[in-house]
């Protein structure tokens, strides 16, 4: 057993139970920052594991633990699979207010505590935004398998995500990704009655089920989001960049056409289609929008932007499309390049010029947008990875070894104001939310397409910036402070405190969210 | 919580009896025996039942803060962790950890009004300073399967729903002993299946021959399940008194 005398230090290595202190890791590097507290890039000292903790802060708590870490911890204790990534342990630090005889113990609840996860070099936007960053078919097909793996397990275990995107989405540098940031995940069970909020998921990647207002959905809602990300990875940008609710599903109808009766039985049922749906007839423009996908790309893409959820195709069935299961075929994750990481400890003094770099290079992005723009696809199967060696710096690349290149986690950086209506104090930001994605429209001259930006009917140049992209996202239920966040993103600050609020307003029996 | 208890950790957390049956130093040194240990643990089983009702959450919230509390008591001394303040405390994480929330100051409120005693009431504060403490004995560990669902699963497969309520009732009595701590779910569920079929007189050797279950376990969990009841018959109200007043007892 570990206990601690009082002001002493359990640094125990594996207590049989309670938790260890989070003195037992150094703090290395915080890779993440938001209303909720912070993510560090950490090494347990007594193994030197990097690992990634993750601070559920406290001190703003009125009702205690946040609902919302204990909904994660729940469902991280019971999903053990490849493709999810693992929650290793908890660790608390005591507060900062001491008693009378300076033992720390009593305070506890005043102090913090940290999830600790493995520690992922890259998430998935983050990798794919680096400048001059272009996956390969058998890499897109690699990282699509494993997540539709990884998503397949959850469904299986009951367990929706509500909340997959690129920034959720961690990839090591063996290749492997895993499913991340569970905080607005829950249970269901196929024979609950019970109403769910359909305030979840990040607004692009937002089922139009959900923004009809529906109450009951099961996993078909995490399949439209998959959906989403496949075809970002392919068309080399968002495809549904909605600023607001209204316009994320006129986006919707304009792609996959107007739900009515007849491809969507039931759909004039659903609370908030009345107010929503179309004035004008719209037809069905996937084939037609993606016709550059190859052809079993697009089979499985029609399948997952399915507006009917219940015809929407679910990860298992996705999981034996045609699309993996034909030239080329998803390569191996450990065959994939490895793109630089900063494992090394990186002196505070190095950050902030690192900080101060991004600035700068910000500015420059915004004055010369199209430079770094993603690319689409590299379609030959047998090409070599195109050795990149990007670093947080895209400016620097040139002049400087690429030696400190960071992880390309963009938590931390303000990837895109608080989404969903009213929510975007951010807005007025210059530059804030979309450095990285800035100038998208015209960024394809070197691709083998034409510029798809220019003229599509999703062109996201131009755009202040509103689009919820880092995490920040419509669920806040009307909380301000719900802002980026990576995918270790912590679950208290704004949304937890949000969803408990919206907790109070309701029966205290039977709700469900 | 989710399909499957095999691969649960509340699965891997059963503990053996003599796991449960262990009075912890500090409480020894008081005195107190297994059956003081024991009477308190229903006592707080039934406190916690009882501000349920007040705070109106469903029964499986209910059977989840018992099995907290049960939990932290298999780890922790009720010296140092005081049963007034853990029960109400259980049942506001396990009104979180349920989807059932139910707000602390609400909850201070009718510890206030159930006890006039000083002693015993507490405030927001320390119920959100137990909690951690709680959650901590717990080891995070949050998802606890209950009998419920198995139970009415079952009385369904075997044509016997018409002892729903009669086996319902003695599965609400489990929760006053440590058998969810010990024994899987759906065994519980068959125990109180077969206690209820044996009452009413309903033969079911056949249905639970075929359904091939270790009878063994059943009929074990049925024994104690029956000398519980057995135990109450003698009021229990003064050894409880009794019990709480060696508690009180400073060390």
């Amino acid at each position: 057993m570990a206990v601690a005398v009082p002001g002493q230090l359990n640094l125990d290595e594996s207590p049989s139970w309670g938790s260890r202190s989070v003195d037992c890791f150094e703090k290395l590097e915080q890779i993440g920052e938001g209303t909720y507290g912070q993510v560090f890039m950490a090494r347990e000292i007594k193994t030197g594991e990097i690992v990634a903790l993750k601070k559920i802060r406290m001190d703003n708590e009125r009702e205690g633990f946040p609902i919302t870490a204990i909904r994660e911890i729940k469902i991280l204790k019971k999903l053990h699979h490849d493709n999810v990534i693992k929650l290793k342990e908890i660790v608390t630090s005591p507060g900062p207010e001491k008693d009378d005889n300076g033992k720390l113990d009593g305070n506890k609840y005043k102090g913090s505590i940290y999830m600790v996860f493995e520690y992922m070099d890259h998430d998935l936007t983050g990798l794919s935004d680096r400048p001059g960053m272009r996956f390969t078919v058998p890499q897109i097909k690699c990282y699509m398998r494993q997540l539709l793996t990884g998503l397949h397990y959850c469904h299986v275990n009951q367990v929706l995500h509500r909340d997959i995107k690129g920034s959720n989405l961690l990839i090591d540098n063996e290749g492997n990704l895993k499913l991340a940031d569970f905080g607005l995940a829950r249970s269901f069970s196929n024979d609950h009655n019970g109403n769910l909020t359909n305030r979840v998921i990040t607004l692009w990647y937002r089922p139009p089920e959900l923004l009809l207002g529906t109450t009951k959905y099961g996993p078909a809602v995490d399949m439209w989001s998959v959906g989403c990300i496949f075809a970002e990875l392919l068309h080399g940008k968002p495809i549904l960049p909605g600023k607001n609710e209204p316009e994320q599903l006129n986006k919707i109808f304009e792609l996959c056409g107007a739900p009515d009766e007849v491809n969507w039985p039931g759909v004039s049922k659903i609370p908030w289609y009345n107010n929503f749906k179309p004035s004008r007839p719209m037809k069905r423009r996937v084939r037609e929008v993606f016709k550059h996908f190859d052809r079993h790309a697009l089979e499985l893409l029609e399948r997952m932007l399915t507006l009917d959820p219940s015809q929407r195709i679910s990860a298992k069935d996705a999981l034996d499309a045609e699309y993996f299961w034909n030239d080329p075929l998803p390569c191996d994750p450990k065959s994939l390049p490895k793109y630089e990481s900063s494992h090394e400890f990186q002196t505070k003094k190095k950050r902030q010029q690192q900080r101060q770099h991004e600035e700068a290079a910000k500015r420059q992005k915004l004055q010369h947008p199209q430079q770094h723009a993603r690319l689409p696809p590299i379609q030959q199967s047998g090409q070599v990875h195109p050795q990149l060696r990007p670093g947080p710096n895209p400016q620097m690349h040139n002049s400087q070894p690429p030696v400190v290149a960071g992880p390309s986690h963009h938590y931390g950086k303000p990837r895109g104001p608080s989404g969903g209506p009213n929510r975007y104090q951010q807005g007025g930001n210059p530059g804030g939310g979309y450095q990285g994605r800035g100038g998208q429209g015209g960024g394809y001259n070197s691709g083998p397409y034409p510029p798809q930006g220019r003229g599509a009917p999703y062109a996201a140049s131009g755009m202040p910036g509103p689009g919820p992209r880092g995490g920040g996202s419509g669920y806040g239920v009307g909380g301000p402070n719900y802002s980026q966040g990576g995918p270790y993103r912590g679950s208290d600050g704004g949304r937890g405190s949000n969803m408990i609020s919206g907790n109070r307003n309701q029966q205290y029996n039977n709700w469900q969210q | 919580m989710a399909a499957n208890f095999w691969a649960s950790s509340h699965y891997k957390q059963l503990l053996e009896q003599e796991e449960v049956d262990v009075v912890h130093s500090p409480d020894k040194e008081k005195g107190f025996t297994l059956e003081d240990f024991k009477l308190i643990k229903m006592q707080m089983s039934n406190y916690i039942a009882k501000l349920a009702q007040y705070v109106k959450v469903r029964q499986r919230v209910v059977a989840t803060a018992i099995t907290y509390m049960r939990r932290v008591y298999t780890r922790k001394s009720m010296t140092e962790y005081e049963p007034h303040l853990v029960a109400p405390t259980c049942l506001y994480l396990a009104s979180k950890a349920e989807e059932s929330t139910v707000q602390a100051r609400l909850l201070v409120f009718y510890i206030k009004k159930q006890y006039n005693d000083e002693k015993y009431r507490y405030e927001i504060k320390d119920i959100l300073e137990m909690e951690m403490k709680v959650l901590e004995a717990l080891n995070y560990y949050l998802v606890v399967y209950h009998p419920y669902r198995p139970l009415s699963q079952l009385l369904q497969d075997a044509g016997m729903t018409e002892l729903t309520q009669l086996s319902w009732g003695l599965l609400n009595d489990t929760y006053k002993m440590d058998v969810i701590l010990i024994y899987p779910p759906y065994m519980i569920a068959l125990a109180c299946i077969y206690i209820a079929s044996v009452l009413k007189e309903k033969d079911t050797t056949a249905w639970f021959e075929e359904l091939r279950a270790d009878m063994n376990v059943v009929k074990n969990i049925s024994m104690e399940l029956l000398d519980f009841y057995d135990s109450q018959k003698v009021t229990a109200d003064e050894r409880i008194g009794a019990a709480l007043h060696k508690l009180a007892l400073k060390p």
